[in-house]
């Protein structure tokens, strides 16, 4: 028998409270450090607002002078700047999507506990331990066409000439994969840490009853794990909009402007190209993007949660 | 260090004793190559001293910031006596060169103080010198207080020096008569073919002559010899693709990238020419380029050169200088300076400079003055092209030393021919403006379309011409 | 065995291989000569040589153009503390507002939750020069307080949001019945709920390390020399006359040490369902 369901029906037992001020500031009390802490990112942000409303190139010390959304219009006019959305929106739909099935397959297999799954679980992290910059340069070595051993693999079975990032075709499929190998663990863990606090009672409920597997993991499992899968989700998303050490390191945007992404544009502007305002004003573009998707993941975290607390 | 030693080496430097007896009497004491140099250096810091008050600065510390390359160790091996000559205290912090530019950017950007003098470019003081981050070392030169007088200002490669100098205006060309100093040539690369000397007798075949006669070795090549492809160049989406060999070959068919028409810029990378010169090159690169060349820089070319995947490339002459050892195809290296079109003879390679700048925010330029001077003197420049790899040194006087030329002709058989050959033609061809950067990596990924078929060339290179007279427009520097 | 089994252990095996191949193969290369390595084709047939951790550890890199300093041990120490302080800033902060967002239903707390989330959506490229020129003036450039401050945009958001997912999943009831028992509200945060919710901070501190070690970036502007991580660090063997791959992989291996102690420590916590079941069932 459920306690909840008696907790439910009776009022619920009243914790004397000796002092109501701070009972009320408590939660307050609890959070503000934190707020307080990072609220400080709000001045090289607003500084950053600013230089996207101005001419602002440093190698042009001369010119620099407030031109209001001057940046903006001509960003918009770009084409350039429209395939970097498009690519951008490619890459991260692609890594979120395959990755978030990946790992949630991933955890389902490595659920129940033995000594292989233990071993697999940790083993299986140790790409996410590896400096994302770094591993594309060891991809970038691997699929190398003289001395790669991928290379070698794909030319065993007979696929010579496999360009991996050297050509438009198959350069997004191959920073993709590259991504994949260091974020599925992220999402791996995750929902390993979510199956694990399942409660059991459900599951055990379900395989009395004979309930097939589909209908258990579709109409059981899944709503339960939604939360987790929206966390995950949603981190995974905010670092795949914003990619930026993957493509540049493997191919600094190119080959043409195939991979050149929100951040590889932004950065190729402002270090290479020295032009700080038109940086600024792609980089606030990613960022009020970023906080409509945000806002959309979390709303739909706080319905599930709303959902869960009302109803059992 | 005993007396017998000290004075072993002073006896030298006063020129009381021929090399020869040096080394002898050197190995005689005991002492290794690499502490002989040194104390060499030590020698000829305090015969140095002797003529110019370099201890003004006494006390004082300055900070440098450098890549992580070969000068960089030059200079370092010997610091401590550059320390002992000054009296100056030096610290320094070492980045590698993928990220070492966004450093200096940076850093100057913000104008700190953080660093007093620093290595870069010819190309980057294009942006550094108009917005005002680098001093004007003309100001030094000239005065009689604060550069040694035997230091000899006339035995750096005038090209050089020539190329590190910009008014700023665009249009204007490099070194010209309101050109200020930004910076001091310190070591240089010009581009020439590197091939392998083996795989070529496998083949039968001479050093290629010029672009087609390349082209068509290249296939032979691949086809002749096993497991490997015919040419070598870059092909990254940056920069650093543009400047060594496509430029070279470009300006040897007759390309540029402007003219000056009525004292203002145009566009000229959509000429008959540069078109010509393109095609030609995207087909190299398709017949006998390595299969991945949108990915390949410096280190790609000179490992697969190294390693013996590739029988030549088309880039700087000290990439295929530093393969000659510790690879697999050490010693089979050979060079041969290039001119890509068949009917010109003389090579026109354009150059990279590798140089030395003093931060403009920085409190003790007088002193970092000191270092440059130091660095590009004739005796580390001496120094650093015999005991280092501080090649191709900017000095005359570093390639007339006798120890130089045989160090070449034992190890490196045809560089120095290769160099003679080249010098009269190197300088850079660029014309001088802040966009530099903004038009070659454009330029980087166009090739990259052309290569990939994704864009037709005439139409990629007319596109381009479109970019940039665009965002000339925009910085308004052209009307 | 059935059909079940045998493909769960095929969907192992090739899972298994994709992700550990290449850390095999890195680990091959780190015991492989520069030149073994850029062999064509490639080959695990090779003359081991101890030659790259050597170098790494004697700090002493000998490459065809001579002898060059590296700091890598210097690195890996400055990632460590980095990383370290960062998650433990992170947990002080974050594990509090996490309760407080999942137990009470303030005024504003949704907003603030979001408006901490949102820290996250700065571009790090965005605010990277601003806040170069603000360290400079204040004197937090190439620090570690510097850092760890500026780290907390990456680590803070993620320890929140997980730890809140798991406060919300910890029942209150057994809190409600410890305080009914007489203990102070801070005896329960500390004895009952921050103990449940254990796999959610574990994981947590586990993955907030983990981004904080491998921050690329922040560390390279905001810092210099004196607190270069590895990630920085790793560039160093790209040396001008040739990558030196072979030391990369070295590095690289020994970049996972400290991750890898930490995550199988924390793997403990992972796996423990604990009182869950017990209040749920």
């Amino acid at each position: 028998m459920s306690t909840s369901g008696v907790a439910s029906i009776s009022a619920r037992p009243v914790v004397r409270r000796r002092h109501p001020f701070l009972a009320r500031a408590l939660p307050y009390l609890l959070s503000m450090p934190a707020l307080l802490t990072c609220i400080g990112i709000m001045v090289p942000f607003a500084m950053a607002l600013w230089y996207s409303l101005e001419r602002y190139n440093l190698a042009f010390p001369t010119t620099r002078g407030f031109i209001w959304f001057g940046n903006y219009v001509s960003l918009f006019k770009d084409a350039t700047f429209w395939n970097t959305v498009v690519v951008s929106m490619t890459y991260t739909v692609l890594t979120v999507g395959l990755e978030l099935l990946l790992g949630l397959g991933i955890a389902l297999l490595l659920w129940r506990r033995s000594l292989v799954t233990n071993v697999l679980s940790v083993a299986l992290m140790l790409p996410l331990m590896v400096a994302p910059a770094i591993a594309s340069m060891m991809w970038k070595l691997m699929t190398n066409a003289n001395f790669g051993i991928l290379s070698y693999f794909v030319s065993l079975v007979g696929v010579h000439d496999f360009k991996w990032a050297s050509a438009p075709q198959s350069a997004m499929f191959t920073v993709v994969m590259v991504d994949m190998w260091v974020y599925t663990p992220f999402i791996t863990i995750l929902l390993l840490a979510g199956l694990r606090g399942l409660p059991r009672q459900p599951f055990e409920a379900a395989e009395l009853d004979g309930v097939p597997g589909s209908f258990v993991f579709f109409r059981i499992m899944l709503p339960m794990l939604l939360p987790y899968i929206l966390t995950a989700g949603l981190f995974r998303m905010l670092d795949s909009i914003q990619q930026f050490d993957i493509i540049y390191s493997m191919t600094q945007g190119g080959p043409g402007d195939t991979l050149m992404d929100f951040q590889v544009q932004a950065y190729t502007q402002a270090f290479i190209f020295t032009n700080i305002g038109r940086a600024s004003a792609i980089l606030m573009v990613l960022w009020l993007i970023t906080y409509v998707l945000s806002n959309v993941f979390v709303k739909n975290w706080l319905r599930l949660r709303e959902r869960a607390r009302g109803g059992v | 260090m005993n007396d017998k030693t000290t004075n072993l080496f002073s006896d030298y430097v006063a020129g009381r004793m021929t090399r020869r007896e040096l080394v002898t009497r050197a190995g005689k004491l005991g002492l290794g190559a690499a502490a002989a140099g040194m104390m060499l250096n030590q020698a000829m810091t305090q015969a140095m001293a002797a003529s110019f008050d370099w201890q003004k600065y006494k006390g004082k510390a300055i900070k440098l910031l450098l890549n992580k390359h070969p000068y960089t160790d030059a200079m370092l091996v010997n610091i401590e006596n550059f320390k002992k000559l000054t009296g100056l205290d030096v610290t320094y912090d070492v980045f590698p060169e993928d990220v070492y530019f966004d450093k200096v950017t940076t850093t100057l950007s913000s104008k700190s103080t953080a660093y007093d003098a620093f290595m870069t470019g010819a190309y980057q003081t294009w942006q550094y010198g108009p917005a005002g981050w680098l001093a004007d070392l003309n100001e030094f030169i000239k005065d009689p207080a604060a550069t040694a007088p035997d230091w000899n200002v006339a035995d750096i490669l005038p090209g050089l020096l020539h190329s590190d100098s910009w008014s700023g205006v665009p249009g204007e060309p490099l070194g010209g008569p309101n050109a200020k100093q930004w910076a001091l040539p310190w070591g240089f690369e010009a581009n020439s073919i590197s091939y392998n000397k083996r795989m070529f007798a496998e083949a039968k075949i001479d050093p290629p002559k010029n672009l087609p006669d390349l082209i068509e070795k290249a296939v032979k090549l691949q086809t002749d010899v096993k497991g490997i492809y015919g040419i070598g160049v870059r092909g990254s989406r940056s920069w650093a693709t543009i400047h060594p060999g496509y430029l070279s070959g470009l300006v040897s068919y007759g390309g540029a990238d402007f003219t000056l028409e009525g004292g203002k810029l145009k566009s000229a990378v959509n000429s008959p020419q540069c078109k010509a010169f393109t095609k030609l090159w995207v087909d190299m690169i398709q017949k006998a380029g390595p299969k991945n060349w949108t990915n390949y820089t410096w280190y790609e070319v000179g490992n697969d050169l190294g390693a013996g995947a590739s029988a030549m490339i088309f880039d700087a002459d000290i990439l295929g200088f530093f393969q000659q050892e510790g690879t697999k195809e050490a010693g089979n290296i050979g060079y041969q300076a290039f001119a890509a079109n068949p009917d010109k003879k003389d090579p026109t390679p354009n150059v990279w400079i590798w140089s030395l700048a003093i931060n403009a925010a920085s409190a003790n330029k007088g002193a970092a003055w000191l270092l440059l001077q130091w660095a590009v003197a004739a005796q580390q420049c001496q120094f650093g092209a015999t005991k280092a790899k501080l090649i191709d040194p900017v000095r005359q006087s570093a390639w007339d030393d006798a120890e130089f030329k045989t160090r070449l002709k034992e190890k490196y058989a045809g560089y120095l021919e290769q160099y003679t050959a080249s010098a009269p033609g190197s300088k850079i061809y660029f014309t001088p403006q802040p966009l530099f950067f903004n038009l070659t990596t454009e330029w980087a990924a166009s090739l990259q379309k052309m290569y990939a078929k994704e864009i037709g060339v005439d139409e990629g290179l007319d596109k381009l011409a479109e970019s940039v007279m665009g965002q000339l427009k925009d910085a308004g520097i052209v009307q | 065995m059935n059909v079940k089994s045998v493909l769960r252990a095929v969907a192992l095996t090739v899972i298994g291989l994709f992700f550990l191949f290449p850390l095999f193969w890195v680990v091959l290369m780190s015991f492989m000569s520069n030149a073994d390595i850029l062999r064509n084709p490639p080959s695990p047939f090779f003359s081991p040589t101890l030659h790259n951790y050597i170098a790494l550890v004697s700090g002493e890199l000998h490459t065809n153009v001579g002898t060059q300093t590296v700091n890598y041990m210097l690195n890996l120490f400055n990632s460590t503390v980095l990383s370290a302080f960062s998650v433990i800033l992170s947990l002080i902060l974050g594990v509090p507002a996490a309760y407080a967002f999942a137990r009470y239903k303030f005024r504003l707390g949704e907003d603030m939750a979001f408006t901490l989330l949102s820290f996250r959506f700065a571009p790090p490229l965005l605010v990277l020069l601003p806040l170069l020129m603000i360290f400079q003036s204040i004197g937090l450039y190439d620090t570690y307080f510097g850092l760890v401050w500026v780290y907390q945009l990456i680590t803070l958001p993620l320890v929140l949001w997980i730890v809140r997912g798991y406060f919300e999943d910890v029942s209150e009831d057994i809190e409600l019945a410890y305080r009914l028992d007489g203990h102070s509200w801070l005896s329960t945060f500390f004895h009952i709920s921050i103990p449940l919710a254990k796999p959610g901070i574990a994981a947590a501190a586990l993955l907030s390390f983990i981004f904080a070690w491998n921050n690329f970036i922040f560390a390279l502007i905001l810092g210099s020399s004196g607190v270069q991580p590895v990630t920085v660090g790793a560039f160093a063997f790209v040396t001008a006359s040739a990558i030196e791959y072979g030391q990369v992989a070295a590095a690289l291996v020994f970049s996972i040490m400290p991750t890898l102690v930490l995550a199988t420590f924390t793997q403990r916590y992972l796996v423990e369902g604990l009182s869950l079941g017990a209040i749920k069932g």
